[in-house]
Order: C-alpha cells, then structure tokens, then sequence
C-alpha cells in the first residue's frame, strides 16, 4: 500500500512524500489526506518517520520530494496562528513564568494581551496550575510542565492541531484531562492528526488512521476498514461439546470449553451462532470483537527490527 | 501580522532580560566598580591635598655643598639648605639624625650626578629630597640666565598653536579625528557587550527545546531580527547604566575627582567621515550580528559556541596590532587586505576614515561589502536556524543544512 488517496477536498494533502537524510530513506513514497473536522491518527513504530512526516509537513524539513499541504498551500509560519502543534520534543522558555509564557505564544497566535491573559488564567485554572501563574516554568513538574505546553498549543482555538505523541509524561489522571481537552477541541470543530502508540485512545477519538512502516502507509482508512484489512472480528466463544469445522468461519484457537473463531468475508456473526446452535453445541457466551489495533500493530510491527531515522 | 510579532519578540525578549535580577547583578557590577574607584580617587585627592599642605608647611633642613658654584646661599637658605665644605661631617651629621639631608652638588651638573644622603622618611617622603635638589639647581640656573622668558624657553614650557591645511581650507587637527573615532569605540562597545548575548539568545530556542514551537507560530526572519533589536536594546540600557555615574560624576565631582575638563569646541564633526563612519559601524554591526546568530544556530551550547566565537572576536583586535602601520601607511598590503577582509574591515576602515587616509572610493566599497556580507550572512543565519535549530542536541553539519534547500 505506498499511496492511498482521497477524493474529497481534504485539509492536510501529501502526495508522493519522499524524505532522505544523507542516504538514509526515511519515507519512502507517502501520500495520505486528512479532511476538515476528521481526527486522525498516525500511527508507526519508533523510528518509522512520523515525526519526519510531520516536521515535513510544517516546513520544518525541507522534503526531498512531493507535495505536503495544509489547506491547499504550503505551510508558512505566518499560518501558524491558526495551527497548534505539540511536538514531540517538548520545551517552552525554562527560565521564564507561566503567565508571560503563554501570553508571549498568545500574542504570536495573534491573540491581544488581555485576551491571552484571560485565556491562560481560564486555562490554568482548567488544568488546577491557577497558583503557578507567575511561577517559573523550570520550578514545575514535568505533568505540569506538559500541560502548560498543551495550553500553548490549544491557544486562539486551532483549526488544525497536530499532536506528537501527547499523553508523553502524563499520568493516568492528567492523560484522561488531556483527552477531554483533545475531545473539547474536537468537538468545536477543530481537525486532529495525533501521533500515538496508546492504541485505545486511537479507537476512542480517531475517525481515521494510517499506519506507517519502512517508509509507506502499510494501513490507511477508517479504524474499522483497518481492522476489517488486518484480522476483522474475532468470535470468543465459551461453549460445551466440540466445535464443528465450517465455511462460515476458520477456528483460530479451540481449547476445552473455550474457543476463537474467524468469520470469512461476507459472513454475518448470526449465522455463525444458529450453525453452532444447529449442530449442537452448546453456546454459554457468544462476543464477536474486533481485532484491536493494538492487536493490529503488533503483528504489523511485531517482528521488524528497529528502523533508523527520523 | 509580522509587525505585530515583531513587536511581540522585541517586547518579550527586551523584558525578559531587563526583569531578571541576574542582569541588573552582571551590569550595576560595572559602575559599582567605577563608583568605588571615584570613591577611592576622591578620598585620595582629599588625603593628598591634606599631604600636600603639611608638607608645604614642613620644613626641610639639609646642608648642602656646591662644586658647580649655581647655587648661591640665599637660594639654598629659601629651601632650608646650609652650605657646608665638609662632606663627610654632613654625612655624618644624617647619620646621627641632627639634619635631614645632605645635598652634594657636582662640578658639572649636567653629566655627574648629585649625590644626597638623606633620613630614610619611607619610599615616597624620600622622594622629596631628589625633587628639592633638582628644583635648586632649576632655580640656580634660571637666576644665572635673568631671563624668565629664556628660563622658560630652556625648560622647553613652550606653548605651540599649528594650523595645517587640506584641500585649501584649514584642517581640524586631532579635533576632526576624535569624533569619527566615536564609531570604533561605539563598535567595540556593542560588540563585545553583545556577542555573548546575541549567541545565547538563538541558543536559548535549542537549548529549550522551543525551536519547533518558535518555527510553526512565527517566521524565523522575524524572530532573529526581533532577537537582534532587543539585543541591541539591552545593550543600550547597560551603555546608560555605564555613562550615567561617569556623567554625574563629571557634572557634579569633576574637580573632587581630578577629572579633566572636557573641551568640545575643538572637534570638528565633518560630514563625510562622520557619515561614512555611521555606515561602517552599521555595516560592521550587522555582519558580526548576523555571523553571531548563524554560530548560534549552528552549535548545540553555549561552551561549543566558544570554540568559534573566540577566533571571531579576535578578529575585530587583530589590525591593532598594525595600527601605526594604518596610521602611517595605509598602503601597505597587510592594510589593504585588512581593510576589505570583511571581518577585519570594520575596524580598519574606522581607523583610516578616522585619520582621513581612506578614500571616498575605498569607503563605498568597503561600506557595500559590509552590507552584503552582514546581509548574506543574516540570511545564512535565519536559514540556519531554521533548518539547524531543530538539530537539538548536535552540531549542525553546514553542508547537510544547505544542501537541504537542493531537496526543496
């Protein structure tokens, strides 16, 4: 799968997307879309060239070939007032206060002094740092240190918010606060392409994802055509007798009383209870799942060694 | 927009500089030094002029003998001395304590010594028996030669006014060198006061670990030059800090401080080479900026910045090694390399256009190579820090980062 492309007007466009560094091949041939007001997840194994891709599609790399477009032109900074981004690199002024930092990025965002103030007091009180406001940002912990890089990000209401590997640092708590902030921002419209390895919150908030290995989308579409493409649904099956062969479904797993089965294409999961029903097993549960992608991901990326680069 | 960030850099960058304590420590360090030392000057020329009137008022005795036959003895007695033909007895006499000195004046002043034997009063106080036996044998001679304007000539007080000129007109002397001079005092001032400043502040973006942040809100151009002005403004609070005890101390203590009075009516400000002068100082100013930025982008800390900086800044001292020669010769090769080396150029071309040995041609050139070579090399800087900055932990690699734009 070296391009998958859409039809509509998308948002974020990258056609052909090539990136070397020196003779290393990061990126291979990528091309993907991400539409207005979609979530998108970006998924790869270290290393596979998310961060590239997405340091590409900022300007921040110069691509070696292709096309990589926000909103139908190539990103300039002077757009940035619109974009928020959380690299995965972290860090904002150490030496510097809470408040005059994100005064400072709401003033770049285009937002007025008392308006970036107002908002970050509104911010900080959202994410319980109300009382670090004038405290220097190297004084806080590293959770704290985040969500202030969060603030930034999400300030002047971004119509596009990248996100590099964003529940980095967190814990638990703070992860679920920064979900609900993504969600909220979601919510109001704004497009997400977010970098992850935690694979639950991609089922949870993304429309659509694209998986990345040795430099092209091994994966791309919604979360169910992903999962439809790499192992479908999985029937668990606790059962008594013995569970018949069929051409409804392949048995990936039969143990005494338990049992996994696979449907084949084009076969419906209620057809599947009344043929064991009908030739006698004795059903006590019956759940069809999906694959996760976790799931997905390992066997994608399970057994390849690290790659290098970006 | 871009004008509205720029202000914002300016303004974040200023302030953040000017509201640490650690800077007001660093720059009132400077004039606290320069206060304590007015401090101890004035309390020395107050001890000193205490000395002085109780040595004016102490007498000296001392005998004295005379084989040149200068010194008469009511010369001698207006200093307290005593004519004595007995050298030894005299000797003795310090030794025992009864007179203070001994003065021995020679047969021919002029090529053998005179020999004092005097009370040991410590290092300085014993000073004064040379100085009263000189001014004996001043006042013996000038009385010899009855003329106070031929003494005066022979002590060589002899006051000279020279008018020289140029191009038919009178030229201003050292008065129309001084004020073109300014630039170079003024270029040093900011370079050395700037350049570490100017070097941490793009380094502070790595070293942080902003630069992504920076690079996707706001354009890279805006944020150097931003950086630059506020740069330059907080070089220009610590010139304000540095001259205003000097000024005060001027206006107010200058005769308590033994401060020389200031004379401005001898400089002439020729408009030529004060406006040459303006255009190399802001030539010079912008290559080392944008030099300074593009090393800034390029290294991963301050310490490995060193390693470049250093060579650079003594660039800027190398032609005061030829300074008699610029002075002099302004045509030699070492001076005329010097002169068009862009970053040797500054300084030399100040010098010559000061002492009026560069040429209006020279100037221009000298003048456009400065814009050029600051401008590339502010370009070079921004196009460093974009594509270098992002480089966190390593030096950049000059030829991956250019060869980068082939990729585009």
């Amino acid at each position: 799968m070296g391009a998958a492309v859409d039809a509509a007007e998308p948002l974020v466009h990258i056609r052909s997307f090539r990136m070397d560094f020196g003779s290393l091949t990061v990126i291979r041939d990528l091309s993907f879309d991400v539409h207005a007001g979609e979530t998108f997840g970006f998924l790869g194994s270290n290393g596979s060239g998310k961060t590239t891709t997405l340091r590409a599609l900022l300007g921040i790399y110069q691509p070696t070939a292709g096309t990589l477009h926000i909103d139908g032109k190539t990103f300039e900074p002077r757009d940035g007032a619109r974009l928020g981004y959380l690299p995965e690199e972290r860090g904002l002024y150490k030496k510097e206060s809470v408040l005059d930092i994100m005064v400072y990025f709401g003033r770049l965002k285009g937002l007025s002094r008392q308006r970036a103030q107002v908002w970050s007091r509104e911010y900080l009180e959202r994410v319980a740092l109300a009382d670090k406001a004038a405290t220097r940002l190297d004084k806080l912990s590293s959770g704290q240190q985040q969500k202030i890089q969060l603030g930034v990000t999400i300030m002047n209401d971004p119509e596009l918010l990248i996100l590099d590997e964003p529940t980095q640092g967190f814990d638990p708590v703070n992860r679920r606060l920064l979900m609900e902030i993504i969600e909220t921002q979601k919510r109001a419209g704004a497009t997400v392409i977010m970098v992850t390895h935690q694979m639950e919150e991609v089922e949870r908030l993304c429309d659509r994802v694209i998986l990345l290995k040795d430099g092209v989308a091994e994966a791309y579409g919604t979360v169910v055509e992903v999962q439809d493409r790499y192992g479908g649904t999985v029937i668990h099956l606790e059962h008594s007798g013995i569970v018949p062969t069929s051409n409804l479904y392949d048995i990936t797993l039969a143990e005494p009383g338990h049992a996994e089965l696979a449907p084949r294409a084009g076969t419906d999961e209620t057809e599947i209870l009344r043929e064991l029903v009908g030739r006698g097993v004795v059903v006590r549960s019956f759940t069809a799942a999906r694959t996760s992608l976790e799931e997905i991901f390992l066997r994608v990326y399970g057994e390849q060694p690290e790659p290098v680069g970006g | 927009m871009a004008q509205h960030n720029l202000r914002t850099v300016v303004g974040f960058e200023f302030f953040r500089t000017v509201k640490k304590a650690r800077f007001w420590v660093a720059t009132l360090a400077i004039p606290v030094v320069i206060g304590v030392v007015f401090g101890l000057i004035f309390l020395s020329n107050e001890t000193t002029s205490s000395t002085a009137e109780a040595q004016k008022n102490a007498r000296l005795t001392f005998t004295y003998s005379d084989s040149s036959g200068l010194v008469t003895d009511s010369l001698a007695a207006t200093f307290g001395g005593t004519r004595t033909t007995d050298d030894g007895a005299a000797v003795a006499a310090v030794r025992d304590g009864t007179v203070d000195a001994h003065f021995a004046f020679p047969e021919d002043p002029a090529t053998q010594d005179v020999r004092i034997y005097g009370a040991d009063k410590g290092i300085f106080q014993n000073g004064t028996y040379a100085a009263v036996a000189r001014q004996i044998l001043v006042s013996a001679a000038q009385q010899k030669i009855d003329s106070p304007q031929l003494a005066a000539v022979a002590q060589g007080n002899i006051a000279i006014e020279s008018t020289t000129y140029k191009d038919g007109e009178v030229s201003g002397g050292i008065g129309v060198v001084i004020p073109p001079l300014l630039f170079l005092v003024i270029f040093y001032a900011s370079i050395i006061l700037l350049a570490n400043q100017m070097i941490a502040s793009t380094l502070e973006e790595k070293e942080n670990r902003v630069t992504e942040m920076i690079l996707t809100t706001l354009n890279p151009t805006t944020l150097i030059i931003g950086k630059v002005i506020s740069v330059f403004m907080v070089g220009l609070v610590q010139v304000l800090v540095f001259v205003v005890p000097v000024v005060l101390g001027y206006v107010f203590f200058r005769e308590n401080l033994s401060m020389p009075e200031l004379d401005l009516s001898h400089l002439t400000l020729e408009p030529g080479p004060m406006t040459i002068g303006a255009l190399l100082l802001l030539g010079g100013f912008i290559l080392f900026t944008g030099t300074l930025v593009a090393i800034g982008a390029v290294v991963p800390t301050v310490k490995e910045a060193g390693n470049i900086y250093g060579p650079l800044i003594a660039v800027i001292f190398v032609p005061f090694y030829i300074v008699s020669l610029i002075v002099s010769d302004p045509e030699a090769p070492i001076v005329q390399i010097f002169t068009y080396f862009p970053f040797s150029a500054p300084v030399t071309a100040l010098l010559r256009n000061a002492f009026g040995s560069l040429s209006r041609v020279e100037a221009g050139i000298v003048v456009a190579e400065l814009f050029v070579f600051g401008f590339l090399a502010l370009r070079l800087a921004v196009y460093l820090f974009r594509y270098g900055s992002i480089e966190y932990s390593k030096k950049l690699s000059l030829r991956t980062a250019l060869g980068r734009r082939n990729h585009a």
